[in-house]
């Protein structure tokens, strides 16, 4: 397809043409960057003492090479225009639950007691979990279905039943506008994660969903409701069940089981504390060295606090920071609002992702799982996120020039 | 309308266009601000606040700081041979917790991610099987113990075996290297003790227990022996091995210095023998000692204490006395157990194989402090005559006395009213001072102790360090009972005065008196005492050096010199005489004291021996405690030996000297007498006439009698080149042969001078004599170094021991 002339393209063509958000671009580089040269410092104790990896540089190498495919991802996905995911934005949800379902069955990888991979090629391949690209569908889709909302009349109910006075009720509140279809959707989704099992993940599909929900304007009411209900629910579980006690006692003091279930916690904590002001320095982290399990995984930024100190802790929290400032930002001054939404939704993933991540290895809370986007090991996550990363890009490039006198 | 309905719309765009800008500025401000904060102040107080605490636990966990043991110093005698020396030796350690870890579940993952559990708990026990057959073939351990262990698989330190050797532990270092196992079973290097010589100098140069050296030189200079423990600190990573990077750091273990002590070991084991000799021949109970001490210098050559004990298993009951002693006390402290009523910690009354137990290792935790103890410097006892020589010394210094004087003695003395007995009822009669102190008479000694005064006496006692402990460098001196100097000095006090004149009625240790007799002979000199001789490095160069310490002229030489000389007399004609050796001018002073003041039958027996007297080159104490009497009462030993310090000990400790003389190479210098008596080869004789062989017979100052009626001589005994002592009769066979059959060696215990020689040169024998310097009437055969009824060759010279039976020195108890 030969490039079109300028001329002949119509606006929205035009707008997609438009340059990228440096800034963001700018900033995703830099964590990226300094992702990489973590996972290489933090994985080549682990690589070295891992049987089945040839150099001590395996682990960086492999996230190397995701990085150049993700970034090709980013690229491709920052030239589409971004509108034509509306349309597809159905298909690609009802394509993730089809993945997800399919995790349920032989075909789906089993690691460590939960069944959350497939492979790329259905029996072959390397692993990657559904779970990631189903965060982003949903928020697509979500945000296609939410951005016209202002659009939508109420339907017409026979008020001379009982069953159509409450439908009508239902209707006035919103309750019926939030259970069809955004409640059944996050509700088959929750179910079908939690048969893997996967919590973190859960976790992270509902808030991406419900940061886009709640942007697009649902009554606060109901989130007020949803959260007194569920830090009840929580309050109730924790109190309740010996399990979560147990849990919550061993949070509250991990020195109580500290070469058990305390111990990855502690591990965490020496090597943030004794990283210090200034850090041991690049590379020089002692707690890599089988202390700290997977140090170039979930632990990450431990281990880049006991090498970069505090200093360098703060840099890379500033990264980030300044990083989701801007994703929403885009969302601020996005063209249309299925853009705002969808910035919106992909910007409060990685947010959450960030403060769950590090709220978990500096102990502000109880252990959940989850990785740290850019930092973390893990090949199929960083494309993913890279790709988000595109999306992202997409929609700044469409953000009207602003007006010069 | 329409218009209206767009504008409617629009309006209610743009109003949900600013809700959503509302709402994603909410947050915003949420997920990009107040998170962060929240982070960033949770890193700030992880890094800054608790920076060093977490800092100190995380050094701790990833340090690895392992004790270099330093090398102990050996101990040597004073050639150099080895008394004491360390060994590398090695605990096995097995870690099961390790041992599970060292084999990797990852190797049993099959295709769908799980764990082979069956084959990874086989893989487990394989390994584990390994280590037992190998472990308990090697080391004869218990297999079910090892299994037993094994399985603790919480622990990560099962001791399976301490101190492996030699062979043992390089098998089992092959073995862990050749298997990998070094993860899970260890053997850590340690150091074990080891004593060569066994007994030889036991409490001379103590041992080592758990906490270091526990007695005697080991541990006097436990700090220059030990050493300095070094120390490997490295980084460790999880799993526990090594890190080596820049955070390393070594600490070179120190060795300790090697320490050569001034016990000659020949000398030492001279002195044990010649101890355990005695306690055997004369039935003695409580042991005894044996002192051997360069007069001059305060060195000591040899401390033998018995009881005594194999160092290398210092934890066994060693002596066969204290053995027996142990086993008849096991059944006393049941007794006493049985009737205290003895309960455990829950108020239960203890069983009765719970009593015998308590009351078995009482006895033998008594039976081993009995036998650690160095009754030389550790204990104390009255000296008894053999204090003579100081109060001679001291009268003989201060001018109260003189050669010259005489001294009645009617078998007793008076003092403030109190009849002392002399050992000898009778009485001496009139002695000169020398005759005073041949006869050890102790009516002369109240006179001379008079003389001298209880001021300077009692200065004099001080002067010669029996109030203070000696200084020598070994440890628990230990210092007698004396009276105070006020009382001594007060009129209640002048029987004190009289009872220590001749020794009695206070203790020294036997060190303290014989560095004091030592002064009396050795030109004055008090000198302290020591066994260090040398500190040598590691490599061997010499440290420090220890120089004699005088610690006070107490007596002028020419005092000393005259006080060796009436000393000498006592053995050439006196209490001591039992003590000569031909060719060694040996003086001494024989003692005989309670062993326990108040107790019946308990004698101390004992003789100061210094050789030779001119130049004193040895002295030596020898005592025993306690021989065993006939029956109570008797004057008598067990062994038919009169219980006193010149019957028992100074026959054992003149022939002791005149053997360290020997091996130290001081030459005999024989007396006219003693010369003719010295042994002389037998020339060639066959083939001369008469005339010419007695001839040559009397150049070697020999004579012969002859057998047969021929000529020219057939035939000698003893044969050509042959040893014999001088004035001996050699057989000169005329015209014949000399018969070839043995002969019996005829027995002749209790036979005097002529009659042995008689009895003997009659089947052709000839007789070495020793052990006296005269011979009459009162001098009969003790020893004979061939058993009676021995078959030997005819011309075989049988050496034979005389005593002096008329040597009466025994205890003359205070009433």
């Amino acid at each position: 397809m030969a490039r079109k002339a300028k001329r002949d393209l119509t606006i929205s063509e035009q707008l997609a043409r438009g340059p990228v958000d440096l800034p963001l671009l700018m900033l995703a580089m830099l964590l990226l960057g300094v992702g990489l040269i973590m996972v290489m410092s933090a994985s080549y104790a682990t690589a070295y003492y891992d049987p089945d990896s040839k150099t001590p540089l395996d682990y960086a190498l492999k996230q190397g090479g995701y990085a150049l495919l993700g970034l090709l991802a980013m690229f491709l996905l920052s030239r589409f225009n971004y509108q034509n995911l509306r349309v597809l934005s159905p298909f690609l949800l009802l394509g993730s639950l089809l993945l997800l379902v399919m995790v349920l069955t032989p075909l789906g990888v089993r690691l460590n007691g939960a069944k959350r991979w497939l492979r790329m090629l259905l029996v072959v391949g390397p692993t990657f979990q559904p779970s990631e690209i189903v965060k982003v569908t949903v928020i697509l889709y979500f945000a296609h279905k939410l951005c016209r909302r202002d659009k939508s009349k109420l339907p017409k109910r026979n008020t001379h039943t009982r069953w159509g006075r409450i439908q009508t009720l239902s209707d006035r509140i919103g309750f019926t506008e939030l259970l069809f279809p955004y409640g059944i959707i996050l509700i088959v989704i929750a179910a079908l994660l939690m048969l893997q099992p996967h919590l973190s993940g859960t976790i992270l599909v509902m808030l991406g969903a419900l940061s886009v929900m709640f942007a697009s304007g649902i009554h606060w009411g109901w989130f007020v409701a949803g959260l007194g209900l569920g830090g009840g629910g929580l309050f109730l579980i924790a109190k309740l069940t010996p399990y979560m006690n147990s849990r919550l006692a061993l949070y509250r003091d991990p020195w109580s089981d500290p070469l058990g279930k305390g111990y990855q916690t502690i591990q965490s904590l020496y090597a943030i504390g004794s990283g210090g002001l200034l850090g041991r320095g690049l590379g020089k982290s002692v707690q890599k060295y089988l202390f700290l399990p997977e140090p170039e995984n979930d632990f990450i930024f431990s281990i880049a606090v006991e090498e970069l100190g505090f200093v360098g802790g703060i840099l890379i929290l500033g990264l980030f920071m300044m990083f989701i400032l801007r994703g929403y930002w885009v969302a601020l001054h996005a063209r249309d609002r299925f853009g705002a939404l969808v910035a919106v939704g992909i910007t409060t993933l990685f947010a959450v992702q960030v403060f769950l991540n590090i709220a978990v290895v500096t102990k502000l809370i109880p252990n959940t799982g989850i990785s740290l986007p850019f930092f973390s090991y893990g090949g199929t996550a960083l494309v993913i996120q890279l790709a988000e990363v595109g999306i992202l890009l997409a929609i700044s490039r469409q953000i009207p020039a602003p007006k010069q006198d | 309308m329409a218009e209206s309905r767009t504008q409617r719309n629009q309006q209610k765009e743009q109003s949900s266009k600013q809700l959503i800008f509302r709402r994603t500025a909410i947050l915003m401000a949420f997920f990009g601000i107040a998170t962060f904060l929240a982070l960033g102040w949770r890193l700030w107080y992880l890094t800054i606040v608790k920076h060093e605490e977490y800092q100190l636990l995380q050094l701790q966990q990833s340090t690895r700081d392992v004790e270099v043991k330093s090398n102990r110093g050996d101990i040597r005698d004073s050639n150099g041979n080895v008394m004491a020396m360390s060994a590398t030796v090695y605990n096995l350690i097995l870690s099961p917790r390790d041992l599970i870890n060292s084999i990797s579940e990852r190797q049993f993952k099959q295709d769908d991610g799980t764990i082979d559990q069956a084959a990874y708990q086989a893989a487990i026990q394989a390994r584990r099987d390994l280590i037992c057959d190998e472990v308990c073939a090697v080391l004869d351990l218990d297999r079910d113990d090892v299994v037993r262990r094994m399985n603790k698989t919480n622990s990560q330190y099962e001791v399976l075996k301490k101190n492996i050797e030699g062979d043992q532990a390089e098998r089992l270092q092959a073995f862990i290297a050749e298997n990998k196992l070094g993860y899970s079973l260890i053997m850590t290097p340690t150091t074990k003790r080891y004593y060569p010589m066994k007994s030889v100098g036991a409490h001379v140069v103590g041992f080592v227990n758990e906490n270091g050296g526990a007695y005697g030189v080991e541990a006097a200079y436990e700090q220059l022996l030990e050493g300095q423990s070094g120390r490997v600190v490295t980084s460790k990573t999880g799993a526990g091995t090594e890190i080596y990077n820049s955070y390393s750091n070594y600490v070179d273990a120190q060795d300790g210095y090697s320490i050569t002590l001034t016990i000659d070991s020949t000398i030492q084991r001279m002195a044990e023998q010649t101890l355990a000799a005695g306690i055997e021949k004369y039935d003695v109970q409580n042991g005894g000692i044996c002192i051997v001490m360069n007069p001059k210098t305060g060195a000591l050559l040899a401390m033998a204490s018995s009881p005594t004990y194999d160092l290398n298993t210092y934890g066994t009951v060693y002596d066969e006395t204290l053995n027996q002693q142990a086993a008849a006390q096991k059944e006393q402290y049941y007794q006493q157990f049985l009737a205290q009523n003895l309960t455990d910690e829950d108020g239960k009354p203890l069983t009765q194989e719970a009593l015998r137990d308590k009351a078995s290792s009482s006895a033998i935790s008594d039976a081993l402090n009995k036998q650690w103890r160095n009754k030389v410097l550790n204990d104390t006892y009255e000296p008894g005559s053999t204090f003579k020589s100081v109060v001679l010394a001291a009268a003989l210094e201060a001018g109260v006395i003189s050669e010259r004087d005489h001294f009645y003695c009617p078998g007793y003395y008076v003092v403030a009213g109190r009849t002392i007995h002399c050992s000898d009822r009778q009485g001496h009669g009139d002695q000169t001072l020398a005759e005073a102190v041949q006869n050890s008479c102790n009516p002369a000694f109240m006179m001379i102790g008079q003389r001298l005064g209880a001021d300077a006496f009692y200065d004099y006692f001080e002067a010669f360090g029996l109030k203070d402990a000696t200084g020598i460098d070994l440890p628990g001196e230990a210092t007698g009972i004396v009276w105070d100097r006020d009382y001594f000095v007060s009129p209640e006090g002048y029987q004190s005065l009289a009872t220590a004149s001749f020794g009695q009625r206070f203790t020294v240790s036997p060190l303290q008196l014989l560095s004091a007799f030592s002064a009396t002979v050795n030109g004055g000199y008090l000198m302290q005492p020591y066994v260090l001789k040398s500190i040598n490095d590691a490599e061997g160069n010499v440290v420090r050096q220890t120089d004699p310490t005088v610690i006070r002229q107490v007596v002028s030489e020419s005092t000393s010199r005259q006080a060796a000389e009436i000393l000498e007399s006592v053995v050439s004609e006196g209490t001591g005489r039992n003590a000569y050796v031909a060719g060694y001018r040996i003086g001494g002073k024989t003692g005989t004291a309670e062993g326990e003041v108040g107790t019946q039958d308990e004698e101390i027996v004992s003789f100061v021996g210094f050789a030779p007297a001119e130049d004193p080159q040895v002295i030596v104490l020898l005592y025993f405690d306690t021989p065993k009497h006939a029956s109570p009462g008797s004057k008598y030993g067990s062994t038919g030996y009169y219980i006193s310090g010149g019957q028992m000990a100074a026959p054992m400790a003149g022939q002791l000297i005149a053997e360290i003389l020997d091996y130290l190479g001081v030459e005999r210098q024989y007396t006219q007498a003693e010369a003719a008596a010295a042994d002389v080869s037998v020339p060639k004789l066959t083939g001369y006439d008469l005339t010419t062989a007695q001839a040559a017979l009397k150049r070697k100052n020999l004579t012969c009698r002859t057998v047969g009626t021929g000529t020219v001589v057939t035939d000698q005994i003893p044969a050509v080149g042959a040893t014999i002592p001088g004035n001996s009769t050699v057989i000169l066979y005329m015209g014949q042969q000399a018969p070839t059959q043995q002969v019996n060696v005829p027995n002749l215990k209790g036979l005097t001078y002529d009659q042995a020689k008689k009895r003997l040169n009659d089947l052709g024998l000839y007789m070495r004599a020793s052990g006296v310097s005269y011979y009459s009437a009162v001098t009969k055969v003790v020893d004979q170094s061939y058993a009676a009824g021995e078959m030997v060759d005819r011309g075989t010279v049988i050496p034979v021991r005389f005593v002096d039976t008329s040597v009466s020195d025994g205890y003359s108890p205070l009433e």
